[in-house]
């Protein structure tokens, strides 16, 4: 299976990325080539073998830990990474294309 | 060892890092460097008490920036740390600066990193391998005794093949990943590089083990590596599988003849060698390269100028994450965001996705089956010694291939270790030893044995 130029760009957009001219075309080509690789599976018959996302999902019932928690509070206080404050608020950039006055 | 003599040691280390990397010997291996007056000692009668620790610059420290290598987090600096981090720092060890690595853990060289490629200390024309190729480049060459890297298909056992020092991939889940910068979330695992197997295992002991903070870990009480690796006098009864899957065109004749000799001390040491096969192994890559670069384009899809790091400002908020993704991702990690996207997109998903965990399984399958025959299995790291720096950087299909003998590993979640055991051309070899789902002590006790009856491990750069 191959992929085209326009393909590919439809999956950058997809990506949040984008590629231009002889940009486009060299990932075209590294695509296929590595797509042309991944093409040896299919050979393979798989139909009744099971798919697995955990690598140790069998020792994962009895050994990994049941009591996960969410992350602890930070070590640092958030005014620590902030940028900036104002007035009791955190100073964060306007977004593209919104003018201060209509974000209030 | 006093509070004050644990500091001197990691202020010499420091010394003698920001020496090498100023002057002609330079090897790129470090991205930042502690401040040697702000040093202080977690446990100065810990295990680890002042020894100099590097760091992989994809795991969270609060005292020094984690780029992960890349422009999207430079200057990035983490309000948490990684729990390997504080567990090396309550063992007493020092964190003297934090390694150069491929951009988010992407490569088998080095060369994917932002801030330039890391060198070989063997040889600074070649490359030290990858991704932790920063770490094993600081152990080699002297810098530091131990190091963290990370292993999603081998980034922790090539560079240390290439660079002539031990590196293990634990089993996965056996050391936290809370503060890992993901690459694969189903792959990664941190593993510690350094001179010797003694120290590999020292370091080991102090940073596995359960952590409520990562949903992965394993709940299993974790042993001391240490006394686990020194029961016995030999390797009497050890049963070594060696898989003819691992012995393939595009092997160098110079790696196969070390490794066979490898093998040859292993049975007189008293290991009973056994042929055994991985018939699965010819699918590792393309399985690997799907789902570890599917993982990368979830895991990556937060880098977009708002939450972390880089940001670009375009006409709308699209234009914005478009921009900044463009400025701050590399080629290679644009690369496999692009192939991961694809292995996930509709239509492809069954083909390809799903198809590779399916496949996965049967890698795995391989594994356990042969377990049931062998304690543990050899083969070679990678299938050639380090190589030139920009001889493969325009084939990512051939970088690729050199994950060839490493990656079916993390596909299956058991453990490996690499071990010194010759050189070709000039350039280190590493033995590969794979054990089973937390089999982390057998392979330790191999490599041991193994290193005890050689001197390969001391082999250092020349000039140092």
């Amino acid at each position: 299976m191959s992929i085209d130029r326009t393909q590919v760009a439809a999956l950058a957009a997809l990506a949040r990325l984008r590629f231009d001219g002889e940009e486009l075309e060299r990932i075209t080509q590294e695509m296929n080539r590595v797509l042309g690789h991944v093409e040896h599976l299919k050979g393979l018959e798989v139909e009744d073998v099971p798919h697995e996302d955990d690598p140790l999902e069998g020792e994962g019932d009895a050994t990994r830990g049941s009591g996960a928690e969410s992350p602890d509070a930070l070590k640092l206080g958030l005014g620590a990474i902030a940028p900036e404050s104002q007035e009791g608020f955190f100073v964060v950039p306007p977004l593209p294309g919104v003018h201060a006055e209509e974000g209030q | 060892m006093s509070a004050t003599d644990g500091l001197e040691r990691a202020r010499a280390s420091i010394a003698a890092i920001r020496g090498r990397e100023a002057g002609s010997e330079a090897l790129n291996a470090f991205l930042s460097v502690a401040d040697p007056d702000g040093l202080s000692i977690g446990n100065p009668q810990g295990v680890l008490a002042g020894v100099p620790l590097a760091v992989k610059d994809n795991l969270a420290t609060l005292d020094l920036d984690t780029t992960c290598g890349s422009r999207v987090l430079e200057g990035y600096r983490s309000p948490f740390e990684a729990t390997v981090i504080t567990r090396a720092r309550a063992a007493g060890a020092v964190v003297v600066g934090k390694t150069n690595m491929d951009e988010f853990a992407m490569g088998s060289s080095t060369e994917n990193s932002a801030y330039g490629p890391t060198l070989n200390p063997h040889d600074r024309t070649r490359v030290p391998g990858g991704s932790s190729g920063g770490s094993a480049a600081a152990v080699a060459a002297g810098l530091v005794p131990m190091a963290l890297g990370s292993d999603t298909g081998g980034s922790v056992r090539q560079p240390a093949a290439l660079c002539g020092v031990v590196g293990i991939k634990p089993t996965y889940g056996r050391v936290s990943r809370y503060g890992l910068i993901a690459h694969g979330s189903s792959l990664d695992q941190i593993g510690p590089l350094a001179k010797d197997v003694e120290d590999v295992a020292i370091l080991l002991t102090a940073i596995a083990g359960y952590d409520r903070r990562d949903s992965t870990s394993l709940n299993v009480p974790a042993p001391d590596y240490l006394a686990e690796m020194k029961r016995g006098d030999d390797l009497k009864g050890l049963k070594v599988g060696v898989p003819a899957e691992y012995f393939i065109e595009g092997l160098e004749a110079g790696v196969e003849s070390t490794i066979r000799a490898a093998i040859g001390q292993l049975a007189g040491l008293g290991a009973e060698i056994v042929d055994i096969s991985l018939p699965h192994t010819q699918y590792a890559i393309p399985v690997y390269y799907l789902i570890s670069t599917a993982e990368a384009s979830a895991n990556l899809s937060r880098y977009d100028g708002v939450r972390y790091g880089l940001r670009r400002d375009g006409e709308d908020m699209w234009d914005t994450f478009r921009q900044t993704r463009e400025a701050g991702f590399g080629p290679e990690v644009k690369r496999r965001i692009m192939l991961g996207t694809y292995a996930l997109s509709a239509g492809y998903y069954d083909a390809y996705y799903l198809k590779a965990q399916q496949v996965r399984t049967l890698l795995r399958r391989d594994f356990e089956q042969v377990f049931e025959q062998v304690d543990v299995i050899v083969s070679p790291v990678s299938p050639t010694v380090a190589f030139e720096i920009g001889a493969k950087i325009d084939d990512p299909l051939q970088m690729y291939l050199m994950d060839v003998f490493t990656a079916s590993l993390n596909l299956a979640g058991f453990c490996g270790i690499s071990v010194p055991c010759g050189f070709s051309e000039g350039m280190p070899v590493g033995l590969q030893i794979i054990g089973p789902a937390l089999g982390e002590s057998a392979i330790l006790r191999t490599a041991y044995r193994y290193e005890q009856a050689t001197e390969w491990h001391q082999q250092k750069p020349a000039g140092l």
